[in-house]
């Protein structure tokens, strides 16, 4: 077998693999099931809780992982490589460890204190954001990162020679030529806070109505030995991510001259 | 304008050594050397993106130690022209007057001038990677130019342009500078850049001021092997001074003897230095004003373009530039005998063992252990 020939058998192995994984779906589904699902009232509600908390996670995400990937980028600071280690940390840690981990600091003296004084976090939406937020912002600032690293230093220079601040020049100059890397953060953080399930059931538990996000959701049915109910819940994620990761691609691909 | 005293820049295990030059008000001034030698870090010292370990830097008359780049008030343009590839031509002129916060208009008197001195007033809807290269240089040089700075710095800005390219950017970056008094400091590697565009030229080796001067005292009289080696001086060969006669330095080169005006000072070892240019040959002849006639033999003819490259044995390896017409005229072939003549001032005497002659000129440093 040619080489092109290899590689190409191996990225349609990729595909007949996730094929075949919906695909199975389709044996156990139910078009009743999935239509009274896809309709009940806490359906749509964990929709919506996923819908919301993703969003919130990812744009947090971007929102500390710019400036933080900027840095690690650019400059020379004493807790750098530290930094730069950590970032892993969601990576190796299982999510369920990192949610775990969470708990435990909200039962520890400061967790405890910002919990009675702050916001509470343990079973809230808050505490699924921030668990969503802790998983997906090692991965963000690892490519944000990457985006500023192609974005040229010597372009910010001359942009500094020609009048700007140092922070004129990073809007008008290092941000517009990192965006795509910035819109693929987004969007890898976004889908990763979707499918998020390991840390969000530590912390925010399996609250119907309250807590319950669709991985939640899908978890719970499966769990209560309802097979069709699982299916109907799978596929409305894959579809919902699937959609949404197209339409921002779309969108976010048009508001910016390539 | 620009006053840059014992510089020192540090940039990992790389040191620029208390570098001193000063760029007068509407001159060109080069800084040439060979790649790795510093240019580009004195040049980023001055801009203010390296800080410098020592030395003192003035632009204007005032300190810019703690001025940040965008107060330095210099226009800078790099290797790659870093235009700004998201923007339009329009935009990339404009965005020094954006970035300084001032109405678009204000400096657009002068950025029409160079727009219409360039010729690029066809291009301002394009984006840069729809540019030409020489169209490239043309707007990094007007966008640098817009702001008005107080000194234009150019690292190598033409090194990727061909050769007629090249030479047509010099003449416009000439003019632009004689036109409008210009003070610009030019990093280059390319000896006829130095000397086409600047008056003035710094001599940068291992991170040190080996040579400073008026180019043309640059180029006739290396002040250090290295230097005379990088200028490609076609004879370079050590010498001795055995005598001094007539205020003339005798110089036992191989087993012929050259006369040769020597500067004060300078050591016995020497390294006597002649431009290819400067030798003439004839066959026979009668009584001469050069004061070294010296019977030679061709070694080798290497044709090249325009000149002839001829190789001799005068006592000592000596090599002569001749026209075509010439080298046929006189028949050289290998084997001929011939008589060069080089005038006393042209064979030019390097001081061997970093002895500093009265010009003040350091020989070169032997390179860090």
């Amino acid at each position: 077998m040619t080489f092109r020939r290899t590689t190409i058998v191996a990225a349609l192995a990729v595909l007949a693999l996730y094929a075949g994984l919906l695909l199975s779906l389709a044996w156990f589904l139910d078009l009743e099931t999935l239509r009274s699902a896809v309709r009940s009232e806490r359906t749509l509600f964990s929709v919506r809780l996923s819908l919301w908390t993703a969003t919130s996670a990812a744009l947090l995400a971007l929102l500390l992982g710019t400036p933080a990937a900027y840095a690690l980028s650019r400059y020379r600071f004493p807790g750098r490589e530290i930094v730069n280690t950590l970032l892993e940390l969601p990576i190796i840690v299982s999510p369920a460890a990192l949610g775990a981990m969470l708990l435990m600091f909200f039962n520890h003296p400061l967790g405890v204190w910002i919990e009675n004084h702050i916001a509470r976090f343990v079973f809230t939406v808050a505490g699924i954001v921030l668990a969503q937020f802790v998983t997906v912002l090692g991965v963000a600032v690892r490519m944000l990162k990457a985006a500023f690293d192609e974005a040229p230093v010597e372009l910010e220079t001359v942009a500094r020679t020609l009048g700007a601040t140092p922070r004129y020049a990073w809007r008008t100059v290092t941000l517009p030529l990192a965006r795509r890397g910035l819109i693929a953060a987004f969007i890898l953080a976004w889908a990763k806070a979707l499918g998020e399930f390991g840390a969000t059931i530590m912390i925010g538990g399996t609250m119907a109505m309250r807590t319950e996000t669709l991985p939640v959701a899908v978890y719970l049915r499966l769990a209560g030995a309802d097979i069709e109910g699982t299916v109907a819940l799978i596929l409305l994620l894959v579809v919902i991510g699937l959609a949404a990761l197209f339409a921002t691609r779309k969108l976010l691909g048009t508001a910016f001259r390539a | 304008m620009l006053e840059i005293e014992k510089l020192t820049v540090e940039v990992g295990a790389f040191r620029l050594r208390e570098v001193s030059l000063t760029v007068a008000r509407g001159e060109c001034h080069a800084v040439l050397g060979p790649s790795g030698a510093g240019k580009s870090t004195l040049l980023k010292a001055i801009l203010g993106v390296l800080r410098p370990h020592g030395g003192r830097l003035r632009i204007a008359g005032e300190d810019a130690a703690d001025v940040p780049i965008e107060r330095r008030g210099l226009g800078y343009v790099p290797q790659n022209l870093g235009l700004f590839p998201h923007l339009t031509v329009r935009d990339n002129l404009a965005y020094s007057a954006r970035a300084r916060g001032l109405p678009p208009n204000e400096f657009q008197p002068v950025l029409d001038e160079l727009v219409a001195a360039t010729g690029i007033g066809t291009l301002l809807d394009r984006y840069p990677a729809e540019l030409s290269g020489g169209e490239r240089q043309r707007v990094g040089l007007v966008r640098a130019l817009a702001g008005r700075p107080r000194a234009l710095l150019l690292d190598e800005p033409f090194a990727s342009l061909n050769e007629s390219l090249r030479r047509e950017l010099w003449w416009l970056l000439h003019e632009l500078q004689r036109e409008r008094e210009l003070t610009v400091l030019l990093v280059t590697h390319d000896l006829a850049e130095a000397y086409v565009l600047a008056e003035r030229v710094t001599v940068l080796f291992d991170g040190q001021v080996v040579q400073q001067g008026e180019k043309a005292e640059v180029y006739g009289r290396p002040a250090a092997p290295g230097v005379a080696e990088f200028f490609g001086v076609e004879t370079l060969q050590p010498g001795r001074i055995v005598g001094v006669r007539d205020g003339l330095a005798v110089v036992q080169v191989g087993t012929a003897e050259l006369t040769a005006v020597a500067a004060s000072g300078c050591a016995n070892e020497v390294l006597v230095s002649i431009r290819g240019e400067e030798v003439v040959l004839d066959r026979g002849g009668g009584p001469t004003s050069a004061r070294n006639v010296l019977p030679a033999r061709v070694v080798t003819v290497r044709p090249g373009s325009p000149l002839v490259c001829v190789e001799l044995d005068a006592g000592f390896p000596l090599v002569a530039l001749v026209t075509r017409a010439a080298c046929e005229e006189l028949d050289l072939r290998p084997g001929v005998e011939v008589t060069a003549r080089v005038k006393a001032p042209s064979v030019h005497l390097i001081p061997r063992g970093g002895v500093v002659g009265d010009t003040g000129i350091a020989a070169r440093p032997s390179p860090p252990d």
